[in-house]
């Protein structure tokens, strides 16, 4: 369902050029829970830019659930990440000036869900990451997991079929940590794909197959569970 | 999807309170701005309009040229034409006239006023402007002598009551009758006036103008079409009309009458605050439309330097709702969403900044009007256009102001936002330099304005009209006679007085024709009194001033000979002398009447006679230095009769001059039978024809105000964002061995820069306009390099002043402290 092939992505400057992405081909099944690894600069996290719409590619094809996305406009691309996908990053990223259920009602406001369904399911999803009790919080209320588990709620708010998370375990601690990946792993056994960039080997373990970036190439692919 | 916007935009207001109240603030403070001078145009443009039937309502407007001068118009006509006039054309309804003579004594009980307001009107007056009444029936009410009608005002000034309805006045000794009462005018009415009096009174103005019939020039006529009329077509006849009716009149009284034209045409009521006459007669004095303009113009600058702020402050901190917009993008959000969200943001800015401008637009007025000598109101309540002008006003500005920052806003990409990473803000920092130097090209231009103006009017106060009016008193007395100069003189502390002709002090003009030779030119005359020229420091250039121990200098002691005349040096030029010494010795030749007077002055033209030129003294003027100082001569004429002596200008001792003039108000009470005193200080006397420059230039000093207060707010806010932004860059450089003097020096020269861009664009667009607001003197300063320096130096000072407190802040900062900042 995201096929990408011979994907390179340059960010160019007035003077220099950085090869972020360098000829990748790789996919990933509909269902399946994906870890990316490597050192920092390695271009983790233009992949998973480019495999959630936010970023296109400089050069190569990139099939989205079916369609070739890498020539696409923007209105076109936002339209797909709306319908199709949930983010969790590694710094949380919940609106400052908005209380945790207006935070994950926003992943509905522009899917043009009714109000009254948008309160429903709101309420499900906090209440499914345990954060029902704390809907009228601000952001800054919160610890960071609780934070991070606000994030998740709104990831999964809209019934995404792909979740991408950025080293969502990077700012928490061993605990909410571990909390963060039984959801992500929950997720991914009810069938929503999750693509994830961790620096965690012991997170990581929680995926089906490990891809290892180098330089802007994948160097290993490492299938943990069949 | 709206209650999630809003709530993220009040919460967003709140959180960063301090920058949303500059914000806000500049913005209500750029909108009360723009009602109040909204309200004053709009006042100026609807002069006399609230008068039923008003667009068939004309002014005789009167075009006269002299030979070799320009053509000059009035509002004032010939005491007949109103009856002729209405003889010739069947379309016109209503003739009437009005006149304001020398200010009568108003009489009743204990009360007794040189009644300032008083106007004479003939009875048809208020058939032709038919004012909101509130006693009595004024239509008929000044068809007998005695007739008298009173505005609500007038009315509770001498009755205590509304509706005095057959209460008796003394009109200079002759009782009167109140008719009835009338709604006291508006400000936006061309008329002046709050006691008139029937013009059927045998002691009216009008009535002695009769007598004078086409030689005087010193009544409005107004006119009432029938319904359906055109003025057109009347205007087209009244040529033919002058011909047959007026020239002949005038050619029966005046056979020596040399070729003057004359023109006339009907001025519609709505015009004539518009359109003021050039040789004046206006009731009050009328707009300049440039100036209106110029206001409106800088009202629209005003709210455009208050949108700017807006726009500088809701971009430089953009990037701190960075992360908002790029969850929302990740979660789907088009930009057009996102443009949606903060245009709203920015509506919900300028709404609250209405709301507050409205107040402080209500909480100025009253001395907005004071200052401005109108009565305006601001009634948005109930006049719905009013309401729609501002809400649409408003809602243009949100939109205006809240596209860019919001183009800008909607333009993060979530992919570097969301990493943490550093915020591109597209092109925000060049458009923002650009909006702070059209700013500051305001406020200095503003700055420049005004100082010229207020040199102007300095200049047309003192150094202009060539007069020393220092300590000089000017007391009116009806007329002005030796006796009274006399006492005067005794008293102690008057260093010297003289009487002088309302023509001398610039209060009338009078002209005739003169010869030197087979010459002949039309010249000014002004009859004065010894020591008059001594009085205002007037020397002679060439000659001598007129001495009371020479009999031939005394025109009240002359019958069958004329007295000895002055120049000034345009009369000098206009009657071909080479130069003032030239003069001296000549004769000149004209018309001098020793009987002239004010009660008669239909006397035939009087024999040529000739007088000897023995003085030249410089262009002096009491009139304003808009026009000309026309070509004038001066004399010594009689002093018992106002036409001839009005104005005694006394000259005190500085050291002693408040027991001066008390000394001098005990001695009226003592000698003027109940008269009431009349008396000005000479300067402020002259300041009453510079009253809208005054106005215009306190107008523009406090919009130069208000801008730089506005463009302070923003400058203020944009300087701690900066310094902000700054810290970590600044670490860097102190660690690198930057001391914190040289660290203050890079910030102030970063924002003096765009106030050096503003100079280059405000200076050379001012100096145009006031080189052409100067032209519209005869007699002006010129703009002098040291006020654009000041002025280009005022904008610097004040963009440092505005900054320093956080430049400061920031270079002193300790290094360590800055570089843990990110």
């Amino acid at each position: 369902m995201l096929r990408l092939t011979n994907v390179s992505k340059i960010y160019r400057t007035a003077e220099v050029e950085t090869l972020a992405l360098n000829e990748i081909s790789m996919e990933v099944r509909g269902g399946e829970f994906v870890a990316v690894m490597g050192p920092s600069g390695c271009g983790k996290s233009t992949l998973l830019n480019t495999l959630g719409l936010l970023d296109t590619p400089t050069s190569g094809s990139f099939e989205f659930f079916g369609q070739e996305v890498a020539r696409r406009s923007e209105r076109e691309l936002t339209a797909l990440r709306c319908e199709r996908i949930g983010f969790v990053f590694q710094s949380f990223n919940l609106i400052d000036d908005l209380s945790v259920a207006e935070n994950v009602e926003v992943a509905l406001l522009y899917r043009k869900v009714p109000s009254g369904e948008r309160r429903r399911r709101v309420a499900e999803a906090l209440d499914a990451v345990g954060m029902g009790h704390r809907a009228k919080h601000r952001p800054q209320q919160l610890s960071g997991g609780q934070q991070q588990r606000v994030a998740v709620a709104r990831a999964l708010v809209s019934n995404p079929s792909l979740i991408l998370a950025d080293e969502p375990t990077g700012n928490l601690d061993t605990v909410n940590g571990e909390a963060v990946m039984a959801m992500l792993t929950a997720a991914a056994e009810s069938g929503v794909t999750v693509v994830m960039v961790t620096h965690s080997l012991a997170h990581a373990a929680a995926a089906q197959r490990t891809i290892k970036l180098l330089d802007g190439r994948v160097v290993s692919e490492t299938l943990l569970a069949a | 999807m709206f209650g999630n916007y809003l709530a993220a935009s009040i919460r967003n207001l709140q959180r960063n309170g301090v920058y949303a109240a500059l914000t806000v603030t500049g913005l209500a403070i750029g909108f009360a701005s723009a009602i109040l001078i909204g309200l004053y145009l709009r006042h100026e443009l609807t002069y006399d309009q609230f008068i039923p039937g008003h667009e068939r309502v004309f002014l005789v407007n009167q075009l006269i040229t002299a030979p070799d001068k320009p053509q000059v118009d009035m509002d004032v006509s010939s005491a007949h034409l109103a009856d002729d006039l209405k003889l010739e054309f069947p379309q016109i309804e209503y003739t009437a006239r009005t006149a304001a003579g020398f200010p009568p004594t108003v009489r009743r009980g204990d009360v007794s006023v040189s009644e300032l307001q008083f106007v004479w009107a003939d009875p048809d007056f208020f058939k032709i402007l038919p004012v909101p009444v509130v006693a009595g029936d004024a239509a008929h009410g000044l068809e007998a002598g005695d007739d008298v009608v009173l505005t609500r005002a007038a009315a509770r000034r001498y009755f205590g009551r509304d509706a005095p309805i057959g209460g008796q006045l003394l009109v200079d000794g002759h009782a009167m009758r109140v008719t009835a009462v009338i709604e006291d005018l508006p400000s936006n009415t061309h008329l002046a006036g709050e006691v008139f009096g029937s013009s059927k009174a045998t002691f009216s103005m009008l009535a002695m103008l009769d007598k004078a019939g086409y030689t005087s020039n010193s009544n409005q006529t107004y006119v009432r079409l029938k319904s359906g009329a055109s003025a057109a077509a009347i205007d087209a006849q009244l040529h033919s009309f002058l011909d047959r009716r007026v020239v002949p009149q005038i050619r029966k009284i005046d056979p020596d009458w040399h070729g003057v034209r004359y023109a006339m045409r009907l001025k519609p009521l709505t015009s004539i605050h518009l359109q003021p006459s050039d040789g004046g007669g206006d009731p009050k004095p009328g707009a300049d439309v440039k100036v209106l303009a110029g206001i409106g113009v800088i009202g629209v600058l005003i709210v455009v330097v208050a949108a700017i702020n807006f726009v500088t402050l809701m971009t430089a901190r953009a990037s701190r709702r960075a992360t908002e917009v790029g969850v929302r993008k990740a979660l789907g959000a088009q930009r057009k969403d996102l443009i949606v969200q903060f245009m709203g943001e920015a509506l919900i800015y300028v709404a609250v900044a209405l709301v507050l401008a409205v107040a402080l637009a209500e909480l100025l007025l009253p001395a907005v009007n004071a200052a401005l000598q109108r009565k305006m109101s601001f009634s948005y309540l109930t006049d719905p256009s009013l309401l729609l002008v501002m809400l649409g006003v408003t809602v243009a500005t949100g939109l205006l102001a809240g596209f860019y920052p919001a183009l800008v806003l909607s333009s993060f990409r979530p992919s570097s936002v969301l990493k943490g990473g550093p915020v591109a803000a597209s092109g925000g920092g060049g458009v923002r330099e650009i909006l702070v130097v059209a700013q500051f090209a305001v406020l200095i231009a503003l700055l420049l304005a005004a100082v010229t103006i207020y040199r102007q009017t300095n200049f047309g106060l003192k150094d202009a009209t060539h007069t020393n009016k220092d300590g000089v008193m000017m007391l009116f007395a009806s007329p002005c006679t030796e006796t009274l100069r006399n006492e005067v003189l005794a008293v102690p502390g008057v260093r010297g007085a003289a009487c002088g002709s309302p023509a001398a002090v610039g209060l009338s003009m009078s002209s005739d024709m003169t010869f030197r030779g087979p010459r002949k030119t039309m010249l000014m005359y002004a009859p004065v009194d010894f020591g008059f020229f001594q009085i205002y420091g007037i020397p002679p250039i060439a000659g001598r001033l007129p001495n009371p121990d020479r009999p031939g200098d005394d025109g009240a002691r002359l019958k069958d000979t004329a007295p000895t005349i002055l120049l000034n040096e345009a009369a000098v030029r206009a009657l071909g002398f080479p130069s003032p010494q030239a003069a001296i010795g000549q004769q000149v030749i004209w018309h001098f009447n020793p009987t002239s007077s004010f009660t008669d002055m239909a006397q035939p033209t009087p024999p040529p006679r000739a007088s000897e030129v023995i003085g030249v003294v410089p262009d002096f003027t009491f009139r304003s230095v808009r026009q000309k100082i026309d070509a004038t001569f001066y004399y010594v004429g009689p002093r018992n009769d106002a036409l001839n002596s009005v104005a005694l200008s006394i000259k005190i001792d500085p050291v002693h001059r408040a027991e001066t003039v008390k000394a001098i108000d005990r001695l009226w009470t003592k000698i003027s039978a109940g008269m009431p005193l009349q008396q000005y200080f000479a300067d402020q006397f002259l300041l009453r024809l510079y009253i809208d420059n005054v106005i215009q230039g306190g107008f523009i000093a406090v919009c130069a105000l208000i801008a730089v207060s506005i463009a302070c707010l923003g400058l203020f806010a944009l300087s701690a964002y900066t310094a902000e932004r700054r810290t970590r860059e600044i670490g860097i450089r102190k660690a690198m061995g930057a001391s914190s003097s040289e660290i203050l020096r890079l910030l102030l020269w970063q924002f003096a820069k765009p106030v050096l861009w503003a100079n280059l664009l405000a200076l050379p667009l001012a100096w145009l306009a006031m080189d052409y607001w100067l032209k519209g003197f005869a007699y002006h300063v010129d703009l002098a390099p040291w006020t654009f320096v000041a002025a280009a130096g005022t904008g610097i000072v004040i963009a440092w002043a505005t900054v320093f407190f956080h430049a400061l802040r920031v270079a002193r900062a300790r290094p360590v402290g800055a570089l843990r900042y990110e």
